[in-house]
């Protein structure tokens, strides 16, 4: 055996000589360059047109500018827009636009650039955005009028949305189907370099840049020349990455590396809120769970602090209900916010007529207490799972898990197969609630499967009758409270954005501004001489 | 009865050896044709066994049953499965593979943007499995020494059972993880290409070394040998200029045959080491249900490994003593 | 003939694998691995799905020899009982492969032509694609879990054994006490069965015990892809396959599943060999 490992060695050091030759040579050695790895949920993203892609990453946040932007404490700041006025009755917003703005191609940004955007929207998947506007009008070269078809409270959160950077109508016109899959054009501070998709995208300076938001401490263009976003699928291969210096920046680090990372020297973290909760949703159209205290006993039985506490080392927060906490529909009464209570739910199990068996599995009319648990194929979730699953069987509920794709475990929630399913969203807003639990979606993504006229009208309400922001609030509390009344899920944990970063390569600003990474914090990163 | 997989009846045997090798080979290449249909309606039909729609991947969570079906309509799922392949290989007899649904770009562009990056995996693994396996065969066979025999069929051993994956997995934590030397993932630059070629080259070392071996003993005894030995050559002269070449072919013929066991591998250490290629593009879009790719990429491995069969078989053919006798 | 015809099966065969060191030792190995599989629940340190998270990642020493998991969970039980898993899940999935192979070859053997071309032209194609493909794609269809991670592994290892079966037959049917008995009368059925069937098993008995270890290493394989065993049931891949960083948070967990997988091959591989010298079937399975 010792000649084996010889042999080995051998033939490693003859590649190696040749492997150190050519990493001097590689141009990420080059100082002004930064590689980023995106974070899990950001992963294969096929085009860069905002307008009709269903999933976009940070890249696309640096090659587009958005009117608004919205900071880690939800407030707004203007950024294409410098003001806005909302008419008294919600029926007309009057935007002021910022001037001297150019877009990538050398065309002009003004009123014109948003008259021709917004009715692109029109069809495709993010319409949603937008329909609440009825028309857009061009009062002057620097301010544009849109009228409402209804007061949307919620406008100024998709006007930041990064699937609201504005594009040059120009090239979206020239490249049609083609527009963000071979060019992408924006007034943003990086420009599109090349792109590969599932592979990685290189974005280059845009020298003109002189239009940040107040978020950005630089006001010019950016400090960094290039930087090189790679798709790495494992996040524990992205992790190795950070840690033997082939990337710089990565965007979201597992909670459970957070430990380890903090014994390395040139490793840096920010940390900021989530944008979501982990949950694990009940099918209440399937035996047992149609019982709403065998509902009710599932939830009680998820030991939200020792998840916490054990998979997550205490980073983040435990979820009582299904909003992040910074919203302020999350502030429910306290009464419905679930957490962990082993003995009532072992009450209610017995009042439900599940009595406990001898080998701790609970019974009821000679057929034991076992139920499905789906999960995703990801290291993460089978993680979390395999935890839930040993809290249920201290109740006495057996749980099998079974690990799918995700194309597959859409599929069987589509066809009802499901019963219990550990899931995740990433949504800062009170709208996730229509999304996750409207009778219009059933199976998926309604997972619980409930559907009845109270939840539907609270719905209704909620989503369309809501003048101002007040009343959305209000309108959201009560559809949430009753969502939380029925025990339709069981509300896990609440993960952290964190962002580990090589601090011998670049710089960060300490607190990062904005809901996450994106070109505010680009303009201000600097690459360490 | 013929020793060939496909076709050979008795009557090629009274027929020279180099015109039936030239017939074989020809008869190999038309039995192509029906070969890569039936693949192709095989391909087909996996794909459409499986659970789930490109078009969720394609569409928001709220979305409405409209734009469903819209996008239906517009990559051709609604039609009947019959018509739908029938577009599908009447395209692909054009020269098009279809337009990726999810990935939206044409699956050829996906294909030549992943295809360079197996090929160059797929060949050093295939050339580092030759050499080291060959000079691994020729030490264990030449030189008369238990002990280095011993070791040698140690380091064949492990090399046939040490699962790639894990053996990917070690070699991170030393090489790039402990000594820094390596990068952990990507292919940027060469050096990146070298784990990913000793994970899937060590799998093949055992069987090239083996069959080498087996080869050199073969020949060791044969007249020619034995004659040269009487002419006065030396040993290493009769080995390097006598002996490997005729081990070549054999270790060429099995490495072809097991293509597709080169690919496989492929598909681990691209997965391992976060590399592009052909094997990541298939499980990439597996995981979408993107099925125009699915198709393309299943196709194209599928031609590879028919191709290298194809070579391994005529090469085999060639040896086939048979063969041999009816040319003399 | 009949003696012949049972060769394979002859003990006395078996134990002359045993009688050389290699031989002995390996044997050994194999017979200790299995009885542990087979008394796994009876001899386990720890349940192997109980979980202590307080005591996570724990580097192997005392009570835990191989330390714990992320969960907190025994290593050591979880390889014991991975055996369990792991070896029925091969040995099932070959035995599968080698009952419909056999079938398949011999049928396409004995009765030749257009039949044979068909059988051994679809059979290649099953042979030819990379297995860990084939596998992929089939439990993609029809779903996780230990029966589908069976039945893509026995499909991956089909050709293997149709072809050798084949090979067999086609070469037993030219020689000469074959010939013999088909002049003496004999009704094809019967020459296929008594004769030609025993007289091809013993190299398909070999290539099968090899096998089980080529699906040992495709159950990890696919256990890492997180297909197969759904937890927390183990299974050696399936415990591998907490990701790459595990190997430098706790490497124990994935080194030793991994070493057993080697040695456990290993193991198979030199019995094998043994077993070829000893039934001195080397030639018949060359070629193949």
């Amino acid at each position: 055996m010792h000649y084996t490992t010889k042999t080995l060695l051998h033939f490693g050091a003859a590649f190696m000589s040749t492997g150190i030759l050519t990493m001097n040579l590689s141009p990420a050695a080059f100082a002004q360059e930064v590689t980023i790895a995106f974070s899990g949920p950001e992963l294969g993203v096929t085009s860069y047109n905002p307008v009709t892609s269903t999933l976009l990453n940070t890249a696309n946040s640096l090659i587009y500018d958005r009117l608004v932007e919205q900071d880690a404490d939800q407030s707004y700041y203007p950024h294409l827009a410098t003001s806005w006025e909302e008419s008294g009755d919600g029926m007309a917003w009057t935007f002021k636009l910022r001037a001297g703005v150019m877009f990538q191609d050398g065309t002009p940004f003004n009123a014109q650039s948003i008259a021709d955007w917004i009715p692109d929207f029109k069809g495709t998947e993010n319409n949603y955005l937008v329909d609440a506007i009825g028309s857009v009008e061009v009062i002057d070269d620097l301010t544009v009028k849109f009228v409402m078809t209804r007061p949307e409270p919620n406008l100024l959160y998709n006007l930041a949305s990064t699937y609201m950077g504005v594009p040059s109508a120009a090239a979206f016109d020239r490249l049609g189907e083609n527009y963000g899959v071979s060019e992408a054009v924006g007034t943003g501070p990086f420009k599109l370099d090349s792109f590969s998709v599932g592979l990685e995208t290189v974005l280059v300076r845009n020298d003109d840049y002189a239009w940040a938001s107040e978020l950005s401490e630089n006001q010019a263009a950016a400090y960094v020349e290039r930087i090189t976003f790679r798709e790495i699928p494992d996040q524990s291969t992205a992790f190795l990455e950070l840690k033997t210096g082939g990337v710089d920046v990565l965007l979201g680090v597992p909670t459970d590396f957070l430990e380890i990372l903090e014994e390395e020297a040139n490793v840096a973290v920010i940390q900021m809120p989530g944008l979501g909760i982990k949950y694990m949703p009940i099918n209440v159209t399937v035996p047992p769970f149609d019982d709403i205290l065998v509902r009710q006993a599932t939830a009680l039985a998820v030991d939200q602090e020792s998840i916490l506490n054990s998979v997550y080392k205490g980073v983040g927060a435990v979820a009582n209900n299904f909003l992040i906490s910074s919203l302020p529909a999350a502030d429910v009464d306290p009464a419905l916010n679930v957490s962990y209570d082993p003995a009532r739910a072992g009450e209610l199990l017995d009042q439900a007529g599940w009595t406990m068996g001898d080998d701790g599995i609970r019974m009821k009319d000679g057929a034991p207490l076992r139920v499905k648990l789906f999960t995703q194929n990801a290291t993460d979730f089978k993680r979390l799972t395999q935890v839930v699953q040993a809290q249920l069987k201290e109740i006495g509920m057996d749980a099998v898990i079974t690990v799918f794709d995700s194309s597959t475990l859409r599929d069987e929630y589509k066809r009802n197969a499901h019963q219990l399913a550990v899931r995740e969203y990433d949504w800062n807003n009170s709208d996730i609630l229509d999304w996750f639990f409207s009778g219009e979606r059933l199976g998926y993504p309604n997972v619980s499967m409930w559907n009845d006229e109270t939840g539907q009208m609270l719905n209704d309400v909620a989503m369309t009758q809501s003048a101002t922001s007040e009343q959305r609030i209000a309108n959201f509390k009560a559809y949430h409270e009753y969502i939380l009344s029925q025990y339709l899920f069981a509300p896990i944990y609440q993960p952290t954005i964190n962002i580990a970063y090589n601090s011998e390569a670049v710089i960060l600003p300490e607190q990062i501004r904005g809901i996450r990474f994106r070109s505010q914090t680009a303009l201000d990163m600097k690459v360490v001489e | 009865m013929s020793a060939f997989s496909f076709g050979g009846s008795a009557d090629t045997r009274v027929q020279n050896g180099s015109g039936m090798l030239l017939r074989y080979t020809f008869r190999r290449l038309l039995m192509l044709i029906p070969v890569s249909i039936s693949i192709s309606v095989v391909i087909f039909m996996i794909v459409h066994l499986l659970p789930g729609d490109p078009i969720d991947n394609l569409i928001r969570v709220g979305s409405s049953p409209e734009a469903r079906e819209r996008l239906a309509t517009k990559y051709g799922l609604d039609r009947p499965l019959i018509t739908q392949y029938f577009v599908w290989m009447g395209n692909m007899f054009r020269g098009d593979f279809g337009q990726a649904i999810v990935l939206r770009r044409p699956v050829s562009d996906l294909i030549m943007q992943n295809l360079p990056f197996s090929l160059t995996l797929g060949g050093l693994a295939f050339a580092f499995s030759s050499v080291v396996g060959m000079t691994l065969g020729t030490i264990s066979a030449v030189v008369r020494n238990p002990i280095l025999e011993r070791f040698v069929r140690g380091f064949i051993l492990l090399g046939s059972t040490v699962p790639g994956f894990w053996l990917a997995l070690l070699l991170i934590l030393l090489f790039s993880v402990t000594l820094g030397w390596l990068p952990v993932s990507g292919a940027k630059t060469w050096s990146a290409l070298v784990l990913p070629v000793l994970t899937i080259g060590f799998g093949g070392i055992a069987l090239v070394a083996r069959v080498t071996r087996v080869a050199l003993i073969d020949v060791r005894h044969e007249d020619f040998v034995t004659l040269l030995h009487a002419k006065g050559l030396s040993r290493s002269a009769i080995l390097f200029r006598h002996l490997l070449p005729h081990a070549l072919v054999p270790v060429v013929t099995i490495l072809a045959l097991r293509i597709g066991w080169i690919l496989g591998g492929a598909v681990t250490a691209e997965f391992v080491f976060g590399r592009p290629g052909l094997g990541s593009l298939l499980i990439r879009a597996l995981g979408q249900r993107d099925f125009p790719v699915i198709q393309g990429s299943m196709l194209m491995l599928a031609l590879a490994v028919m191709l290298g069969t194809l070579i391994g078989d005529i090469l085999q053919a060639a040896m086939d003593p048979r063969i041999r006798e009816a040319s003399k | 003939m009949k003696a012949r015809a049972f060769d394979a099966l002859d003990r006395l065969g078996i134990g002359r694998a045993f009688s050389s060191s290699l031989g002995l030792v390996s044997g050994g190995f194999l017979v200790i691995l299995i009885a542990v599989a087979l008394t796994a629940p009876w001899i386990t340190p720890f349940d192997y799905a109980a979980q202590q998270l307080g005591n996570s990642n724990a580097p192997p020493g005392w009570p835990h020899l191989l330390g714990t998991d992320e969960f907190g969970r025994d290593v050591l039980s979880r390889v014991i009982f991975g055996a369990r898993t792991s070896l029925s899940v091969s040995a099932t999935a070959i035995g599968i492969s080698v009952t419909v192979g056999m079938t398949l070859g011999a049928a396409a053997g004995y009765i030749g032509g257009m039949f044979e071309r068909a059988v051994m032209t679809v059979v290649d194609l099953t042979w030819s694609f990379p297995d860990i493909l084939l596998a992929l794609i089939f439990v993609a269809i029809i779903g996780p879990g230990l029966t589908s991670t069976m039945f893509a592994i026995a499909i991956a290892y089909l050709a293997q054994f149709t072809r050798l079966t084949r090979a067999q037959i086609v070469r037993l049917k030219r020689e000469t006490f074959i010939e013999a008995t088909v002049n003496l009368g004999a009704k094809p059925g019967h020459i296929l069965i008594r004769h030609l069937l025993p007289n091809a098993i013993a190299p398909v008995i070999v290539a099968a015990m090899l096998a089980v270890g080529d699906g040992i290493i495709l159950e990890a394989t696919l256990g890492f892809f997180g297909l197969g065993a759904q937890p927390p049931t183990p299974s050696w891949g399936a415990m591998m396959s907490s990701g790459t960083a595990q190997l430098f948070l706790a490497p124990w967990v994935i080194i030793f599943p991994g070493l057993v997988v080697a040695m456990t091959v290993i193991a198979v591989n030199l019995f094998g060999d043994e077993l070829i010298r000893a039934l001195d079937i080397r030639d018949r399975l060359r070629g193949t």
